[in-house]
């Protein structure tokens, strides 16, 4: 059978975030015994597509989600991609980077007490949200202004 | 008797709903606590956390157990509450219980991140 995958290419809105939030958890539903890898996919796209509108400079976000399978199990790929400013760029770069050199609660703690003094959209948290709630690692690609998010985790 | 004033709320998705008795109250969340609810929770939390102290509220039960689901940003609303409460004098700061659904799943995960932020206010259930 061939692994699970979807894309999605479209402009996303508040309201279809949700949407497809959703639709993640049905689809996913048919190829998962574990409700709760379902719950991390779900929570992961659903930050991922939020950041998306919030920051894609042209307003266009690219998602795919993928299981693969092989000997070991199963990984599942979610990845998200936009176009994004050169501040906001920057700005997750940096972020990224911090997050990957700690371990993932430990820097969760650290950037909520930090959140409380930033203003909406900049704290942050959804992407450690993705890390340490949805237990994926997660992975920047930058290309000029083409920003590419990979969240990956065991399934 | 003093009389809780906070009348229900249904924001988008987004239900709240809150009662009190004696020194406890409770504050029932439903529906989806995503971006289109960040703004009016924003308001919301703040004026629920200063009726919870004129209540005098030891405790307040917050229910979540009909909350599909929550971002980050409005997670950080909570954050923002729990802030709050740990600033108050002693005496005044009151405890809160968070009734988690154990069939939605990110709710385990993300209370127990709450938890872990105010360890001398939170408890969780459920």
């Amino acid at each position: 059978m061939a692994n699970p995958f979807f894309a999605l290419n479209f402009r996303p809105n508040v309201a279809l975030v949700s949407v497809v939030r959703r639709f993640v958890v049905e689809f996913f539903t048919q190829f998962l015994d574990d409700p709760d890898s379902t719950s991390r996919i779900a929570l992961a796209t659903h930050e991922l597509l939020e950041n998306g509108v919030k920051y894609a400079s042209d307003e266009e976000t690219n998602l795919s989600i993928e299981i693969r399978s092989d000997d070991t199990g199963r990984t599942v790929v979610i990845q998200t991609r936009n176009r994004a400013g050169t501040g906001n760029i920057a700005k997750l770069r940096e972020l990224v980077d911090e997050m990957n050199q700690q371990d993932a609660m430990t820097f969760y703690q650290t950037l909520m007490r930090r959140s409380l003094g930033t203003p909406l959209g900049c704290s942050g948290l959804g992407i450690a949200r993705i890390r340490t709630e949805g237990e994926m690692s997660v992975e920047l690609n930058i290309d000029n202004d083409t920003v590419t998010i990979v969240a990956t985790a065991r399934a | 008797m003093t009389t809780l004033n906070f009348p229900p709320v249904q924001e988008g998705d987004l239900f709240i709903e809150a009662t009190g008795v004696a020194s406890s109250v409770s504050v029932r969340f439903a529906g989806t606590a995503d971006m289109r609810a960040h703004a009016p929770l924003e308001s919301l939390l703040p004026a629920l956390h200063a009726e919870v102290t004129r209540f005098e509220a030891t405790e307040v039960v917050v229910d979540f157990r009909k909350l599909e689901f929550m971002n980050s940003s409005c997670f950080k609303v909570f954050l923002t509450w729990l802030a709050k409460v740990q600033e108050l004098d002693a005496e005044r700061r009151y405890k809160l219980k968070f009734l988690s659904n154990g069939t939605i799943h990110w709710q385990k995960r993300s209370l127990e991140a709450l938890r872990c932020f105010a360890t001398d206010l939170v408890t969780v259930e459920g």
